[in-house]
């Protein structure tokens, strides 16, 4: 069938041009009387649903193909809507069709009335979503299969840092000198600082870690097992409501790991009591981390400045961080601090010696 | 109890996990038992009478993970205390039998002993 067809417009009186854009509409359209005979249809509504073009006019709705639109509740929604009572909006259809899939359709109808009484006409327009909504179902079920992926993922992280966490200890438990087991629970409890920050992955969204949340997690689990006398000695933790890159998270959390272990071994000797305080602050993209004890301070000269601060670990996360690093004394105890300035960014910082 | 220490069944369908746990209940100074899914865990129980903790991983193949083996427990031996340990985070408590105690891993060793020794006291005093 060619791209035209002949518009009779001797059957009924209609104007060339309203049955031009009808028989030329993009959208299946039918162009109906009041008792549901054809007066026009697009050529989309012929391709759409297989009826034959140049025989469509004239014919009834319901004789249309093998009767398929012949269906009880579409003829009688028509009828209201010819009798101006009704308008037919988004209604939804289905078209069943002898050996076809049934196809899922959303019809609107209204009715045209000029005012003359015998020149009633009805508009009916034909969307097919079938496909649309199968697309609809599919993306649907690709979102959920890449949940419980990245479920899955997250699940043989967290067992693959239990068992390293797991073989770290039972190390530590065997080994007979006092350094290699105090390097071994140092490695534990690195491993399990980047464990908190998965934790806290698992639960966030849009692949940031809430600093306030992590830090809290860090500091307790590293008083829950390094700390014996929890009255004696105690973690405070006041951070911002940053949240940071992962990258960025574990970084920060293997400094205040770092720095926590070594004041609760150096800062207090003799102490009856004494504190920690991890502190983050942020503002644009500047930030500032400080890890302070009250304890016995450091020793002052310029001889061993980065003494507090353990086997050069901090100092590579820092750089890496891009901040600066800071030792200084907080009369009473020690305070290291690492600042982060945006406009460092992009260039190599290197720490400033205390 | 057996001559006079806590015994603790590990249940964890991973074996370096397992061993890890194991080693950490000894270490704690309780004898250790060990299965690798519920349906073994269960045989265990049925077969002994001295089990005073079990401490039992979510995800398993089998007839059933750690939360149904912790309600089965429950059911069948009230007086065992439950440890349940997860990899993947969710786990209201609520869902758990009254008393028991969750952790996500990877777990902090020394939180696990201190629970451990928690819950049998408990059950000693109870």
């Amino acid at each position: 069938m060619g791209p035209f067809m002949p518009i009779k417009s001797a059957i009924f009186a209609e104007a060339p041009s309203t049955l031009a854009v009808v028989v030329l509409s993009n959208e299946p359209l039918l162009f109906l009387s009041t008792d549901l005979q054809i007066i026009a249809a697009s050529i989309s509504f012929c391709n759409a649903f297989d009826i034959d073009a140049a025989t469509i006019v004239g014919r009834r709705l319901g004789t249309l193909g093998d009767g398929e639109w012949n269906m009880p509740k579409l003829v009688s929604l028509l009828n209201a809507t010819a009798s101006g009572s009704a308008k037919i909006e988004a209604y939804e259809i289905d078209l069943k069709r002898p050996n076809q899939k049934t196809r899922q359709l959303v019809v609107n109808a209204q009715i045209l009335d000029d005012g003359q009484k015998d020149h009633v006409r009805l508009l009916l327009a034909v969307t097919d979503m079938t496909d649309a909504r199968a697309t609809a179902r599919q993306k649907d079920d690709l979102l959920n299969d890449k949940a419980i992926l990245i479920q899955e993922v997250q699940h043989r992280v967290a067992n693959s840092l239990q068992i390293i966490a797991s073989i770290l200890m039972q190390g530590a438990r065997r080994v007979q000198s006092d350094e290699a087991r105090d390097h071994l629970q140092n490695a534990h409890h690195r491993v399990m600082s980047i464990s908190a920050v998965q934790k806290q992955l698992s639960t966030s969204q849009g692949g940031k870690v809430p600093l306030k949340a992590y830090m809290a997690l860090l500091c307790e689990s590293l008083g829950a097992s390094m700390i014996a006398d929890q009255d004696r000695l105690s973690i405070a933790v006041k951070v911002d409501d940053s949240s940071v890159e992962a990258d960025v998270s574990v970084s920060l959390g293997l400094i205040v790991t770092e720095l926590v272990i070594n004041a609760l071994k150096h800062a207090f000797p003799d102490q009856p009591k004494g504190k920690i305080t991890v502190s983050y602050a942020s503002k644009g993209r500047d930030w500032t981390l400080m890890v302070a004890d009250d304890g016995i301070g450091m020793p002052t000269g310029p001889a061993t400045p980065k003494a507090g601060l353990g086997t050069g670990i901090v100092e590579a996360l820092a750089k890496n961080l891009q901040g600066t690093l800071e030792v200084s004394c907080a009369e009473p105890g020690t305070a290291v601090t690492v600042r982060h300035h945006a406009d460092a960014e992009g260039q190599t910082a290197a720490p400033s010696a205390a | 109890m057996k001559n006079g220490r806590a015994v603790v069944l590990v249940v964890d369908d991973i074996t370096l996990i397992r061993m890890g746990a194991v080693d950490l209940v000894q270490s704690a100074g309780y004898e250790a038992l060990e299965a690798q899914d519920a349906d073994e865990a269960i045989r265990i129980l049925e077969s002994r009478d001295d089990i005073d903790l079990v401490f039992t991983d979510v995800q398993m193949p089998g007839t059933m993970d750690g939360i149904k083996l912790a309600h089965f427990i429950r059911n069948r031996w009230p007086p065992v205390q439950l440890i349940v340990a997860s990899g993947r985070d969710i786990l209201e408590e609520s869902s758990l039998p009254t008393g028991s105690q969750y952790f996500s891993k990877p777990y902090n060793d020394h939180a696990i002993t201190d629970a451990m020794a928690r819950l049998l006291q408990s059950k000693n005093s109870g």
